[in-house]
């Protein structure tokens, strides 16, 4: 068996090979992103743990994700906050997470998304479900889970292919991805998920900013939008106004109890997220009932004349540009109200 | 960590270096080996660390002894510390909760009402694969059948050596403490077929196992309706795939890289799936667990020494405790008990029917054999008896049930498994090394090449090894 030749050639094959995948994608316009996973969250997470009372964390679904930018937000504030918010998710397991597991009596912003705040608290269900397998990773992770994300982050950063996302994606393109592109005839006579695509970008410290596609092309957006409407449009179970704020304001009342700021805000939404959200979750019944159940601060992009009129270019975040404007504005007036001081040192 | 992580790949190239440098002498390498056998197990959860040292500990001890001592009862009473040992850290920390949980089902179903804690004890990684291989030891010394390990060095490692420590092949002493006394060094030859190794078992875990079959598994046997009866049988083809090439994966790695180091570990796994009948899927399946039953259980029960009936009483216990080693719960039992079943009436078969075996008979009798094997697989993937009872209602054809799976998900499964059933039948009298040895070296190199490159354009997320849990 001449092995070493063997070697060889499999050597040489598989560096051609791997460089023209490579260079195939990227000819596709692919570029070299981190994946928002649940070891990026992990990071960010035990970074609480050695937190002071003058910092600042964020939690919330995606639009508090996209929408305080922290570059923005430290200049005004002088701290930069730890965004630990996560996409399509209650906020409630991970506010529940820092209140019951960590000392924290800092600034927590927990971004406001009434279909999602409102949506549950049965630990099976996807908005509750999504956030709590995070938090449950960070609990439970190994030395060697930190070690490989550790060692991913090169690898994520400078090649597409190593850039595939943990949620199912369609750009995704290991080979899971791409086989999910195969579709042949539809046997479930279940109504199926549109394509979706990522339309944000995320550093290290998980700072989100949408895209300048998502931002300018229609077309695209249009294709976010559709998720949005099969979302919007499927059926579900009915939000639980009830024991989602009861839970909330219990660890709000413990968080304060202990010395933490709590502040509420409420991001803009923008087209059928808007009309649906004004019409199923009506402010004065469950957001504002909620700011004065927690006695929390609260910011309202409807408050705001710089705000309120604000376009989400597929509904329900704002591009990049705006989110600076969006995070500038807010920063401001929370420090206006004193909601945020800079920190003395 | 995980051989398909790349924590690994820099753990691994980093004790090769060491192990080939000129900066230590053989004994300073088996340290070194131990110590990164050590910390290849910490990786995942440091103060279990400490049962692999207490294991170590009592069975060199005890192995020290039982190789001195004359006194019968003393030798019993030694024997007897390293079993309870073993089998006591078995009992707490992998069938802890079972027995509670059966505890209170049964004061409950005679009337008393009795409520308990769940203990939430967590599950040490490869439990059941180092405490079965150093038990081997202080019986195999107990009867004599070996000398003891020469130092604690020796032992030590042989315990814990990395490639094998947590899912096997689990190997007696006598076929690797012995390798340990001299320096052991890779040949070109050796070190690369190891890395070739390597290469299978990753393709087989992350792109076969993980990629492929994985998702269409999970999905049906996560599904709480009662599926339709394709949807149903895709599953667990999907899921005899998924466990073979992920537990066949992981023990081709481990030998590949025992390799790379001048280590040979025993096969693990010879086309089981290609088995006419369940006496040959035994010589093909999880070899090294299905001899070490063989040889420390069916054996001392009696084997076929005592008459049918006890032998078939042997069988069936081996069976159901084996099923027992699997998983703490009933379903594990069902699935050992079925393979006792099967056992048992393929020997009461044999006395009265014979078969020449041929190309066509031996195709439908591995098929036929493969079909009663996904039976077993139902109560072993399943969750619950009410998922299992589903299942095989809808492979039955008993209900109609509901379409979850889309078409190409079904036809990936059945091409990937019609495959593997083919490969496994044209591989099944010969090995993987003598079909390379009979390929061009160019043609082996692109298929490597083509393995590799799959390997990376799957990723794979780091899923863990099913056999872990085991």
């Amino acid at each position: 068996m001449q092995l070493k030749t063997s070697f060889l050639v499999a050597l040489v094959l598989s560096a051609i090979g791997l460089v023209s995948w490579e260079l195939y994608w990227r000819s596709q316009g692919y570029e070299p992103t981190l994946d928002d996973n649940k070891h990026l969250w992990a990071v960010e997470r035990d970074k609480v743990n050695t937190l002071t009372a003058n910092d600042v964390v964020i939690t919330g679904s995606s639009r508090v994700l996209f929408d305080i930018q922290l570059d923005e937000f430290e200049k005004i504030t002088g701290i930069r906050p730890i965004q630990l918010a996560s996409a399509g998710s209650s906020p409630l397991p991970i506010f529940h997470d820092i209140v019951e597991h960590t000392d924290f009596n800092g600034t927590i912003i927990v971004g406001v998304t009434p279909p999602l705040f409102f949506s549950t608290t049965f630990p099976q269900a996807p908005p509750w479900q999504r956030p709590q397998s995070r938090v449950d990773h960070y609990h439970k992770r190994t030395y060697a889970n930190r070690v490989n994300h550790w060692l991913s982050i090169p690898l994520q950063e400078n090649l597409v292919m190593m850039s595939g996302h943990e949620e199912d994606a369609d750009e995704n393109i290991d080979l899971k991805g791409l086989l999910k592109r195969v579709k042949l005839n539809e046997r479930t006579g279940k109504p199926q998920y549109p394509p979706f695509f990522e339309f944000g970008t995320i550093d290290r410290d998980r700072n989100t900013r949408m895209t300048e596609r998502t931002a300018t092309d229609t077309a695209f957006a249009n294709v976010i939008k559709n998720a949005w409407k099969f979302i919007i449009t499927s059926e579900g179970p009915p939000p639980d106004v009830e024991g989602t704020t009861k839970f909330f304001a219990a660890d709000a009342k413990k968080f304060m109890e202990r010395g933490g700021n709590l502040i509420l805000v409420r991001p803009p939404s923008s087209g059928m997220f808007k009309g649906g959200e004004s019409k199923f979750f009506p402010r004065d019944k469950l957001y504002d009932e909620l700011v004065s159940i927690t006695g929390a601060h609260s910011y309202h992009y409807e408050d705001y004349d710089e705000l309120k009129s604000m376009v989400c270019p597929e509904w329900s975040h704002l591009s990049a540009e705006d989110a600076d404007i969006y995070t500038r504005v807010l920063a401001r007036e929370m420090m206006k109200d004193n909601a945020l001081t800079k920190p003395t040192n | 960590m995980l051989f398909n992580s790349l924590s690994f790949i820099v753990f691994l190239v980093v004790v090769l270096v060491l192990y080939y440098s000129k900066l230590f002498n053989w004994n300073n390498k088996k340290r070194m080996l131990l110590l990164a056998s050590y910390l290849f197990y910490a990786m995942w959860n440091p103060p279990l660390v400490i049962l692999l040292w207490i294991s170590t500990i009592v069975d060199y001890t005890a192995g020290k002894k039982l190789a001195v001592l004359e006194n019968q009862r003393q030798r019993k009473l030694w024997l007897l510390l390293s079993l309870f040992v073993n089998l006591g850290f078995l009992a707490f920390f992998k069938y802890g909760d079972f027995l509670l949980e059966n505890f209170v089902t049964m004061m409950n179903a005679v009337g008393m009402d009795f409520q308990a804690q769940p203990m939430d004890i967590i599950l040490p990684m490869g439990i059941s694969f180092y405490t079965f291989q150093t038990m081997s030891y202080t019986i195999d010394m107990y009867k004599r059948k070996i000398e003891p390990a020469r130092t604690f060095l020796d032992f030590a490692l042989y315990v814990t050596f990395f490639p094998q420590l947590v899912a096997g092949p689990i190997v007696r002493a006598k076929e690797l403490i012995t390798q340990f006394y001299e320096e052991k060094k890779a040949t070109t030859q050796q070190f690369l077929w190891g890395t070739f190794l390597l290469t299978i078992g990753l393709f087989q875990k992350i792109v076969l196992a993980d990629t492929l079959l994985a998702g269409t598994s999970d999905d049906v046997f996560g599904s709480r309706a009662i599926l339709h009866g394709l949807d149903a049988w895709t599953g667990t083809l999907a899921f005899s795939g998924q466990i073979f090439f992920d537990f066949a994966g992981y023990s081709t790695c481990a030998i590949g890289i025992a390799l790379m180091l001048g280590i040979i570990l025993p096969d693990n796994f010879k086309y089981p799936y290609a088995a006419i009948g369940f006496s040959d899927l035994w010589r093909r399946w999880h070899i090294t667990l299905s001899t070490w039953l063989r040889d420390y259980l069916y054996i001392p029960l009696g084997g076929n020494r005592h008459g049918i009936t006890r032998m078939y009483a042997a069988l069936m216990i081996t069976m159901l405790l084996g099923g027992l080693w699997h998983g703490a719960a009933w379903t594990f039992v069902i699935w050992g008990a079925l393979h006792g079943i099967y056992l048992v009436v393929e020997r009461l078969l044999r006395n009265k029917i014979h078969i020449k075996i041929n190309t066509w008979n031996g195709i439908f009798l591995a098929l036929l054999t493969y079909t009663c094997v996904n039976i077993t697989w139902v109560f072993f993937r399943a969750r619950e008896f009410s998922t299992a009872k589903n299942m095989l209602a809808s492979m039955f054809g008993l209900h109609e049930g509901e379409k979850i799976l889309q078409s190409f998900d079904i036809i990936k499964v059945f091409t990937v498994i019609t495959i593997l059933f083919i490969c496994h039948w044209l591989m099944r009298n010969t090995s993987m090394k003598a079909v390379s040895l009979k390929t061009p070296p160019i043609v082996l190199g692109i298929v490597w090449a083509l393995l590799f490159i799959l390997i990376c354009i799957a990723q794979g997320s780091g899923e863990q090894f099913i056999y872990f849990q085991f």
